[in-house]
């Protein structure tokens, strides 16, 4: 029994660099001590057998070759139409980026009309009598004449009460309303037996009349007009009662049954 | 001589009998490939060397082959099977590399 030589390792990389021919060799080589008598069927066979492999995956390189290009050119035809799908995409985009951008502008003018209409429509209720209205003006109660009961001529009239709405709007009063009624274009301002009506309901002496408008000029240039004059004259003549003061703050009802039964906004929207 | 001619009929026989491989055994063609020419350029240059021994050449040819098979089926099973055949075929090269390296030397004298 002989204890084996102490052996000598190395590291990874020395083995691969160092090691390249087979460590066998030299061993088989000095136990021998010489060149190894020649066999030569094994080395022929051996290498016979390298030949078969190197030839089989040659050829099987080979055959593959054509299902590799087959694919490859697939593949890139592939890439082709996706980056022409692609580019087809991002026009597509930017042409609905750009009719987005249209579509927010004509918004935008749209919001702008319904917004210049919604003020137009706020204007012409409040003309029309169709919403309730605040604001300062003037406020008049006329009343008969005291005692007045047997003569003819201290007894308010509709038509003095015609005159002075009138009178009020041509001094341009912007809602007028009697007795809390609120006088439209369509109202009435009637005798019915021995009341006045206004839009057909009955009121009873004294008579309130409110106007909005300003109230600086309001009352000063209701009295210039002709219905001023007349109700001046009326006062001073029958005794009729006539008083105008300023107010700050008046609110006008809205007028309950404005309906329009066969006009139409000419042009039709 | 004979030996050349041998590794000539190898190479013809295996192109035109075209013995038909494995399915499972087709991807280890290639790095067994280079694992045999390993063992014959080593075995090339044990020869110019003068230390030639048919029963080293032909032990380790067939253990390359195989091992190398084994490496990479292995690595193919863990899921490393590229990077472990990356490995064994440079490691393999530099081999080749260092022997064609010294057969040069025997062949030019340099």
């Amino acid at each position: 029994m002989t204890t084996p030589p102490p052996r000598h390792y190395d590291d990874l990389l020395t083995q691969v660099l160092g090691g390249a021919l087979d460590p066998d060799y030299r061993v088989t080589a000095s136990r021998r001590g010489g060149a190894a008598p020649g066999r030569r069927t094994t080395v022929v066979v051996t290498l016979a057998a390298f030949g078969v492999l190197l030839g089989v995956s040659a050829l099987q390189t080979e055959r593959d070759r054509p299902a590799q290009l087959a694919e490859r050119a697939q593949l890139v035809a592939e890439i082709h139409s996706r980056q022409g799908r692609l580019a087809s995409l991002h026009t597509q985009l930017t042409s609905l980026q750009e009719g987005v951008a249209a579509q927010q502008v004509r918004l935008a003018t749209e919001i702008d009309g319904e917004r210049s209409l919604d003020s137009r429509l706020s204007e012409l209720t409040t003309v029309a009598g169709a919403t309730a209205v605040s604001g300062p003006g003037v406020k008049i109660t006329v009343a008969d004449a005291k005692g007045s009961g047997s003569g003819i001529g201290g007894v308010v009239r509709d038509s003095d009460l015609q005159l002075l709405a009138n009178g009020l709007w041509e001094a341009g009063a912007e809602a007028v309303s009697i007795g809390g009624e609120r006088l439209t274009s369509l109202s009435s301002i009637r005798f019915a037996g021995r009341a006045i009506t206004v839009n057909y309901r009955s009121l009873t002496p004294p008579y309130v009349i409110e106007a909005v408008g300003d109230p600086d000029t309001l009352a000063a240039r209701f009295l210039q007009t002709e219905a001023g004059g007349v109700w001046l004259s009326l006062k001073a003549n029958y005794g009729i009662g006539f008083n105008v003061e300023t107010a700050s703050d008046l609110t006008l009802p809205a007028e309950p049954q404005s309906r329009l039964l066969y006009a139409r906004m000419a042009g039709g929207r | 001589m004979v030996a050349l001619v041998g590794l000539v009929v190898g190479v013809l026989a295996g192109i035109f009998l075209e013995p038909s491989v494995p399915d499972s055994l087709q991807p280890y063609l290639p790095i067994a490939v280079v694992a045999a020419l390993d063992a014959v350029f080593g075995g090339l240059r044990a020869y110019l060397d003068g230390i030639f021994d048919d029963k080293v050449f032909v032990v380790s040819f067939v253990s390359n082959v195989l091992i190398a098979g084994l490496i990479v089926y292995l690595g193919d099973q863990l899921g490393v099977g590229g990077q472990l055949s990356t490995g064994v075929i440079v490691v393999l090269g530099i081999r080749i590399f260092s022997n064609v390296a010294a057969i040069r030397r025997h062949v030019f004298h340099a």
